[in-house]
């Protein structure tokens, strides 16, 4: 960081980018640490330039400092250089791409969502998830589905959270629902809360079966959300379950759903041995008007 | 009045291969929040002048060849 | 006079968290202002946040809670004692701070939709804005710093304000921490960004430095406001939090809460009622720890093995890093078994309780010209977002000042003064050295101050403050940074004096167990609903009296109250 003290920006940068080009690989990296947060074109141009540098701790410092611009007109620049780029660099330049919601961004991102290398792919999920453009949910959720890495499929389903109204979205999270990995069926219990679509309820109550609470969990708070009195069954049973965290997530969604039936459960539930618990089957008797001071 | 010098163990090691003190460097001694490193410059090294740390890693993080290493004080360890 | 002797028109003390936003807001207001960034240690390495903050437990974004809801919480976890005007601005400037602070770089978590990725952790409003990639904080205020052409003066101890003869700020005298020169800034505005007392109370490995707080933050910043004649309020209030048994790391309720981690009882189970981050939570977890049940753990292990790589990851790579080394020396693990766990020295800070000097929502303190932000500045609860936005506040305010305000004369015997105490522990050799008056001060602040407080220990507890000041002037400094640590002492047996009479002149138990008085166990709101002011009398004894509460602007009904209290505690229920 002592190089950033010798003076301005606009003396720096050209320093810098000759750094950059330095036959030593730790000048080169320190190079790549200073340029962070230099919006000139020149800056970005030799950032770009050290994405396809021999050294990974060159490469690796490059596209942490890419991903910290914040103007959207060097979008334009970043873009220029994906079509040539593979691997790490177009991984690294969508990445940075994510926050500056180009929507010429839009078309390279989709034909990355076909990209050999998942961590190509994670990034290109960011740009459609970021832009929030509809036409990009079928091709989204097909991911969802497809995809053979279960980080991919976790970010692909986490960005459906946008869609309003699409049955082909909600298809897929259902599926998402029996994915794998436990991370992905957490993140599409989640994510089916966020959309607020009620034809997830039956789905999500069958995820109550799940073999991770962790699951559950998501899954309580989105029926919670969703106000489904067809859970109540399923919820009711759960407020027994052996972990706490699970119980008291219970305790809010029976709150939440507003259904007079879970008011001697919850009463019950007063004298869980866990004070939180306790707590949110209080706040929810009192939601439900039932509380007994 | 009289006084004397207690011996303590410190908790940060510099590695005297690989620090560049004597070529000028001082990244530890001014990321150091409590101003507790200095530079030798007979061995070219720098080095824990005062016991008064808190462990929280710039020194570390900052030095440019990874010389050196922070260790809890031996009393919380 | 000397080196550094010089004219500005902002002074900003302090380098950390509200400095720099200090700083940059005085330079944003009026670009022709000469802003002086004055700091102890490296403006890029120093403060609470050197190593970044794992997330934003206060964020008040619109749609998860309002800065009504905000304002009543925390007047409730400040168990009523709240200028509420004070919150109000921060909650009110909350989201546009999120909003500069994203656009200059720093990470908040996203879901990936590119929304904040809110966490639900209280349960009437949703505050919690992780930042898992928040090491980098600092330097991105750097970079503020260098955009806005701040002039950044790193080394440098502040020791006293200087004022001028209407008791209107006239700038600050200065130590030279490397070279032991003391010198003079005239200033028309000073802004205090000083951080927290963090060395009051001492840790229980008697480690001096192993503080919760960054060690540097000496409560300076205190006793500068003091002997410059401001009011500083809740003083009483003290800061003590929950840490990793022997480690000063926090317990990170907020980071592993989202995930689901909790503090336990020795049988594994909850036993905190409390939801708030606040004395009352605090007197929980100390009476489980001192209990049958105790002591006290971090539990994990219930988790998932990807979510504790998750929490690892955040946890040893932001703000306290060097806990992840601190584990695997004791071979502990959150995977395999609860961590312990303890409470922490006592200490006086607002970003976590509510002791500090009493600002306005303008920022200002009772003093003309003197401005205040951060961990010294009393908002209650304020943490780091808070800090930020009251930095803005206070940068804007003196920036306005200045317009209409001229560069006050010197008065030289107040300089003379200050030199003669400052530069006297160079004067003689072989005095007693000041990390033995430091440990002496401290032990007894602990044996003395440490709650439950107790009426005759406090006494005595001044008796020996007393010997220690006689101790002051018979300190000797071998070299500058011993010098430092010196004045340090002088400001540490400053905030001790505070913290006790404080104490004593609030005969009622309040804030859990951050004010609680063995023999005055009960709240008695006749007589206590008021604020406790600790200011420098006309003869220069330390005196304290109430302050009215202003009306509250966002009005608690009754019902509201209890409502929240029912659902915060019942202690029938505790039993079962």
């Amino acid at each position: 960081m002592d190089l950033l003290d010798i003076g301005e920006e606009d003396v720096m940068v050209p320093l810098l980018v000759r750094a950059a080009r330095d036959a030593d690989a730790s000048v080169r990296a320190e190079a790549a640490r200073c340029l962070e947060g230099m919006e000139s074109e020149s800056a970005i141009g030799g950032l770009l330039d050290l994405l396809v540098d021999d050294e990974p701790e060159v490469r690796k410092a490059a596209a942490t400092s890419l991903a910290e611009i914040k103007e959207a007109s060097h979008g334009s620049q970043l873009l220029d250089r994906l079509s040539t780029a593979d691997g790490f660099a177009k991984a690294s330049i969508l990445r940075a791409l994510r926050e500056l919601r180009r929507t010429e961004a839009y078309g390279p991102a989709l034909q990355a969502l076909n990209d050999g290398d998942p961590g190509v792919r994670a990034a290109a999920v960011g740009v459609l998830g970021y832009l929030k453009n509809a036409q990009a949910l079928p091709h989204i959720a097909r991911l969802a589905k497809t995809d053979p890495d279960p980080e991919v499929r976790r970010i692909t389903v986490g960005a459906l959270a946008f869609a309003q109204h699409a049955p082909e979205v909600g298809a897929a999270l259902v599926d998402a629902l029996k994915d794998s990995s436990w991370q992905v069926r957490d993140e599409a219990a989640t994510t089916l809360g966020k959309l607020g679509d009620r034809a997830a309820i039956h789905p999500l109550v069958e995820a109550m079966d799940d073999p991770y609470w962790q699951v559950r969990l998501k899954a309580t708070r989105s029926l919670g959300k969703l106000k489904a009195a067809e859970a109540m069954e399923v919820l009711t049973q759960t407020l027994s379950h052996a972990v706490s965290n699970l119980r008291k997530e219970v305790a809010i969604a029976l709150g939440e759903i507003g259904n007079l039936a879970a008011v001697p459960y919850l009463e019950e539930a007063l004298n869980d041995p866990d004070p939180d618990v306790r707590k949110m089957c209080r706040l929810a008797l009192s939601q439900l008007g039932a509380l007994k001071s | 009045m009289p006084l004397t010098m207690n011996r303590v163990s410190v908790p940060v090691t510099v590695d005297a291969e690989k620090c560049i003190a004597g070529k000028g460097c001082t990244v530890c001694v001014e990321s150091c929040p409590l101003d507790l490193l200095a530079i030798d410059k007979e061995k070219g090294t720098a080095y824990m002048r005062f016991d008064e740390c808190w462990y929280c890693l710039p020194c570390e993080k900052d030095c440019p060849t990874g010389a050196i290493h922070v260790d809890i004080p031996y009393l919380l360890r | 006079m000397n080196g550094l002797d010089m004219e500005v028109d902002v002074l900003v003390i302090g380098g950390g968290t509200a400095g720099p936003m200090a700083a940059v807001k005085a330079k944003e207001k009026n670009p022709a202002l000469r802003v002086m960034l004055l700091e102890k240690a490296n403006v890029k390495r120093s403060g609470a946040i050197s190593m970044g903050m794992d997330g934003l437990n206060n964020a008040v974004i619109p749609g998860h809670a309002t800065p009504e809801q905000y304002v009543k919480e925390i007047t409730v976890a400040n168990d009523g004692i709240v200028n509420q005007k004070t919150v109000l601005a921060y909650a009110q400037q909350s989201f546009s701070m999120i909003e500069e602070l994203d656009r200059w770089g720093v990470k908040f978590e996203k879901d990936e939709t590119g929304d904040y990725a809110v966490k639900k952790v209280h349960h009437m409003g949703t505050y919690v804005l992780p930042m898992p990639e928040g090491h980098h904080m600092k330097k991105v205020l750097y970079r503020q710093l260098k955009k806005w052409r701040v002039d950044i003066t790193n080394r440098y101890m502040a020791t006293r304000l200087l004022l001028d003869r209407n008791g209107a700020i006239a700038g600050a005298m200065v130590l030279d921490s490397r070279t032991g020169e003391f010198s003079v800034i005239r200033s028309k505005a000073v802004i205090l960004c000083t951080g927290a007392a963090g060395r009051l109370g001492l840790p229980a490995s008697g480690y001096l430095f192993g503080t919760y707080e960054n060690p540097t933050n000496a409560g300076d910043g205190y006793s500068m406001a003091y002997h410059a004649g401001a009011e500083l309020s809740g003083i009483e209030c003290f800061q003590i939090n929950p840490l990793i048994k022997d480690y000063n790391g926090p317990s990170c309720a907020y980071v592993t809460g989202p995930f689901g981690g909790y503090t336990a009882n020795a049988k594994g189970e909850r036993f905190i009622e409390c939801d708030y981050w606040s004395g009352q939570m605090m007197l929980e977890f100390y009476r489980e720890l001192e209990g049958g049940n105790g002591p006290v753990f971090l539990k994990m292990n219930h988790l998932a093995e990807e979510t504790i790589s998750t929490i690892e990851h955040i946890l040893h790579t932001n703000e306290r890093p060097s806990r992840g080394r601190f584990h695997e020396g004791r071979g502990s693990n959150y995977r395999d078994a609860m961590v312990e766990m303890h409470i922490s020295e006592i200490g006086l800070c607002s970003g976590h309780s509510a002791s500090g000097v009493w600002v306005n929502e303008r920022a200002e303190t009772t003093v003309p010209g003197l401005y205040a932000a951060g961990d010294l500045a009393c908002v209650p609860h304020n943490y780091m977002l808070g800090a930020f936005v009251y930095g803005r506040l206070a940068g804007e305010s003196a920036a306005e000042y200045c317009a209409v305000r001229a560069l006050a004369a010197v008065e030289s015997d107040q300089v003379e003064r200050e030199r003669a105490r400052v530069l006297g522990p160079l004067a003689h050799r072989d005095g007693l050295p000041p990390s033995q008056v430091e440990y002496k001060l401290r032990r007894m602040v602990n044996d003395y101050l440490q709650p439950p407080k107790v009426t005759r220990k406090m006494e005595i507890g001044l008796q020996r403050f007393a010997e220690v000041a006689e101790d002051l002037t018979r300190m000797s400094a071998t070299n500058p940074h011993e010098l430092m640590r010196a004045m340090e002492v002088h400001a540490i047996l400053d905030c001790a004096e505070m913290a006790a009479r404080a104490s004593l002149y609030r005969t009622e138990s309040r804030w859990g167990l951050y004010h609680y008085r063995a023999d005055h166990p009960e709240k008695n709101d006749k007589d206590w609903f008021v604020h406790v002011q600790v200011k420098k009398g006309d003869g220069g004894d330390m005196s304290c009296f109430k302050r009215p509460i202003d009306p509250y602007v966002v009005p608690l009904d009754e019902e509201e109250k209890a409502a929240y209290d029912h659902l915060r505690i019942t202690k029938q229920a505790a039993v079962a």
